[in-house]
């Protein structure tokens, strides 16, 4: 209850974004995704902010929800953006303070570097916030098809992506109680050292374990039950159609791409 | 004679065995026929899950035959994996927990999940989910997160999943035995539309009370099958019944401590009652008021309530209200104390703030308004709540899920082990819990061995280790079977003995009225305090009803007798207490026992 994770949860809405095909969606993502990385200069900083609140919008999440994705990773976020500001040296000094020196090449890579990441994570929050496991499991099926026909598991690598997903809440709650139990018998998670911290950890890890395998034996028994025998002979309730939004969705992200090309 | 084709499970002669040498199933024969409501009955540990495996072709058994939906699947112990794949095809399984059989997050997509496996085109399966999910009345959460779900409402979705595989047989393993009292209901009415459309069910349970409407019932003991019959043949052995670890249904008991033939059908005991009740006397006062009439039964005098003035507090709630995040209010402005030495009752609907109340009377959250002291310590400070946590004890609803040392003894020693007492106070507290608790003697055993309710009771013994003086427990019998809960009941009461002040959330309103206060939430606000006698009083009945609360059976049927015109009976709370009224009131019936 405490504990609530909001990353990679589906949220309902009938959004343009919400109704493009998966596999499309993913592909987009992914070539937006590379793009983000790419960039350097803040013109194109720019463009990729205005992309991303493009999809943002168009999508109907509200941006809190969105934002939770990058909530998780703030310190990593912000120790990146330092490391950058202190070991970047080009360009100007402007202030020192013995061998450490902020340069203006420092403070560009500090905003870049992290801005990009920031952005890239929101884009990929999108993804799975617009889409339900199944229809990525769907997506990654056929995606990954090719590794089927070599013999590669692809489709049981996606339905396990898929159930991941599934059961990240579930676990996230237990983790919450488990924690919340043992603390009140005295369970230090927010005393002493790192090593007394880490030690305290053990209980709850075993706990968590033992819940894992429950659910384990549930799931395989529910999926037995319900016949699921891996890919071979499943149909598909929702259908995968690539149609002319798709087609517009791919045309926009190339543009997107294009014009990061373009602005480097 | 039924014909072949109308045997859809045929189980001659079956045994299962699990590693070390623990017998499953032990020499099992049963037929299940189309159209037929089976209720398998008995304990846990008495072999009934393993038996719905079985059924529903997800187990195979090591000797004996089984036939299921007209396949050989398993002959002398051999099983046909191509058959036993064939016959899975047909056969549908629910059992207890949702969240292991919900698979996806969308409800629509996991309704569709069965019949995708099976091959099924897309406009079928289309109409399948949406005539299923009408079926368990879901049909307005198509596109809802199955998290954001009730229990009840993510079993009925289960149900719907298997339903749209069109099972010939549907076993149902304690399908209501996790959920609160709506949830089972709303199930029970969902399993009696199923018989009703003349689905063939399997329904495996511990609740007496779920049997009554089979077709035909066994109890299982020890993989036997001890009883078989229609429920009224079987629960007629009421003696029997308890024995294997089951509860005789209220009106069953409730006839045979009268002395009336026998029933498991209230109306009908109503009615019995009536026909032999008491010469109406001429002039009966048409609203009966208490005239005082109970001299056999205690006046709530020596309760918490008055006990106020001589003993401070243990714990004070002051205007409490409380919100997680920006959803609507879990708590608003609360306000009681409970004195010590005394037992409260919580009751509430789901969602009402009692599991919320009780993680602020434990320190683990904090006001948004209104203060909570427990002995003398605020815990919106941080040296208060640490206070606070040395002096409440909280089990949450499930606590056997948190366990994890090898052994019991050191899952117990966990607690005073953090408190860094040293060794000898350790083994002491230890030993004491593990006393208290009826598990001295498994000590050293995995907690993973136990059963069901002994694992509680282990996880229970850890929080006792901490030497609370006031003990908060969270649904404390939910998921057990009938002698887990009396087993967990009957060391409620030791500690009550030993001072230790016991607050509980409950479902039950038997267990409310033995406490010696009741408190009932509804909608975030407290709406009653007082002595069971006090909340379940004439007056505020209809209050209670409207929280989607009731009273205890005993009071139901007093006062449903009074409406058929008995004199008084007063306001009888146990089985016990109307049995002493109704006798006082009818030599007729005394004279029958």
């Amino acid at each position: 209850m405490a504990l609530r994770i909001e990353i990679g949860q589906y949220y309902a809405a009938n959004s343009p974004i919400h109704a493009l095909d998966a596999r499309a969606k993913l592909l987009c993502a992914l070539a937006a995704l590379v793009a983000t990385f790419c960039v350097s200069s803040a013109a194109q900083l720019a463009a990729a902010a205005a992309f991303t609140f493009a999809v943002l919008v168009a999508s109907h999440v509200p941006g809190g929800r969105a934002l939770a994705a990058v909530r998780p990773l703030v310190v990593f976020l912000a120790v990146l953006s330092l490391f950058n500001l202190f070991f970047v040296q080009s360009g100007d000094v402007l202030a020192s303070l013995g061998p450490l020196a902020i340069t203006t090449g420092g403070i560009r890579a500090a905003v870049l570097y992290t801005a990009r990441f920031a952005l890239a994570l929101v884009l990929g929050s999108l993804v799975l916030l617009t889409t339900t496991p199944t229809q990525l499991a769907d997506a990654f099926d056929s995606l990954l098809s090719p590794l089927s026909r070599i013999g590669l598991p692809g489709h049981e690598i996606a339905m396990v992506f898929a159930l991941m997903l599934r059961f990240v809440p579930t676990i996230a709650d237990e983790a919450s109680a488990i924690m919340d139990a043992q603390s009140l018998r005295g369970g230090a998670f927010d005393e002493g050292g790192p090593v007394r911290r880490i030690r305290s950890l053990v209980p709850v890890v075993v706990a968590l374990l033992a819940s894992g395998l429950r659910h384990a034996d549930g799931l395989a028994r529910a999926l037995d039950a319900r016949c699921y025998e891996g890919g071979a002979g499943r149909t598909h309730y929702h259908e995968q159609r690539l149609t002319h939004r798709d087609l517009t969705a791919a045309a926009l992200t190339a543009v997107f791409v294009l014009a990061l090309a373009l602005l480097g | 004679m039924a014909s072949q084709r109308d045997i859809l499970v045929r189980l001659a002669h079956v045994s299962l065995f699990y590693e070390g040498g623990v017998t499953a199933l032990d020499n099992v024969s049963l037929e299940v026929r189309r159209g037929e409501r089976l209720c398998v009955l008995g304990a846990n540990g008495s072999g009934k899950s393993t038996l719905a495996s079985v059924i529903c072709g997800l187990l195979s058994p090591d000797e004996g035959e089984v036939e299921l939906v007209g396949e050989r699947v398993c002959a002398s112990g051999a099983p046909d994996l191509a058959a036993y794949r064939r016959a899975r095809r047909s056969l549908g399984l629910v059992f207890q927990n949702p969240d292991d059989q919900i698979v996806t997050t969308v409800v629509e997509d996991d309704v569709a999940f069965g019949p995708e496996n099976l091959g099924l085109p897309r406009d079928r399966i289309a109409e399948r989910v949406a005539r299923e999910l009408h079926r368990v009345a879901m049909d307005d959460y198509a596109q809802a997160d199955p998290s954001r779900l009730s229990g009840g409402q993510r079993q009925r979705v289960c149900i719907a999943g298997a339903l749209a595989m069109e099972p010939a047989v549907l076993v149902l393993d304690e399908p209501a035995s996790l959920l609160d009292v709506r949830g089972r209901s709303a199930i029970l009415r969902v399993m009696g539309r199923l018989a009703a459309a003349g689905t063939t069910l399997v329904h495996v349970t511990h609740f007496m009370e779920e049997a009554l409407e089979a077709n035909r019932v066994i109890v299982m003991d020890h993989g036997r099958v001890a009883l078989a019959g229609t429920p009224d043949e079987v629960f007629a052995q009421g003696e029997k019944i308890a024995e294997l670890g089951l509860e005789v249904p209220f009106a069953a008991r409730l006839s045979q401590s009268l002395g009336l033939p026998w029933t498991c059908d209230e109306t009908a005991l109503l009615d019995a009652l009536c026909k032999r009740g008491p010469a109406p006397k001429t002039g009966t006062d048409p609203a009966p008021r208490k005239r005082g009439a109970a001299p056999l039964l205690h006046t709530p005098a020596s309760n918490g309530l008055e006990q106020q003035g001589c003993a401070s507090p243990l714990l004070k709630v002051e205007h409490v209200s409380f919100a997680y995040g920006r959803r609507g209010r879990a708590l608003e402005d609360v306000s009681f104390e409970i004195s010590p030495d005394t037992s409260t009752a919580i009751i509430g609907q789901t969602g009402s703030g009692k599991s919320t109340l009780l993680r602020l009377l434990c320190g683990l959250e904090t006001p948004d308004e209104g203060r909570v002291i427990v002995s003398g310590n605020d815990t919106s400070r941080r040296r208060g709540r640490r206070a606070a946590r040395g002096c409440v004890g909280y089990v949450m609803q499930h606590p056997e899920r948190q366990l994890f040392a090898e052994t019991v003894e050191k899952d117990v020693a966990f607690g005073p082990r953090n408190l860094g007492c040293a060794e000898e106070e350790v083994a002491r507290r230890v030993t004491k819990a593990l006393e208290i608790v009826g598990l001295a003697e498994r000590c050293d055993v995995s907690p993973f061995k136990l059963s069901g309710g002994q694992r509680r009771l282990c996880a229970l013994a850890g929080i006792l280790a901490m030497e609370p003086a006031v003990l908060v427990l969270d649904e404390p019998t939910a998921g057990l079977d009938p002698r887990g809960r009396a087993m967990l009941r009957s060391v409620l009461a030791n500690l009550r003995e030993r001072g230790v002040t016991l607050i509980q959330v409950t479902h039950s309103m038997e267990d409310a009225a033995r406490a010696d206060r009741v408190i009932a939430l509804d909608e975030a606000r407290l709406v009653a305090d007082g002595t069971p006698r006090e909340v379940f009083s004439r007056e505020s009945e209809r209050r209670l009803t409207e929280s989607g609360l009731g009273i205890p059976r005993a009071l139901r049927v007093a006062r449903e007798l009074e409406r058929r015109g008995w004199p008084p009976l007063g306001d009888p709370l146990t089985t016990d207490e109307l049995v002493e009224m109704i006798r006082r009131d009818s030599p007729f019936i005394s004279l029958g026992r």
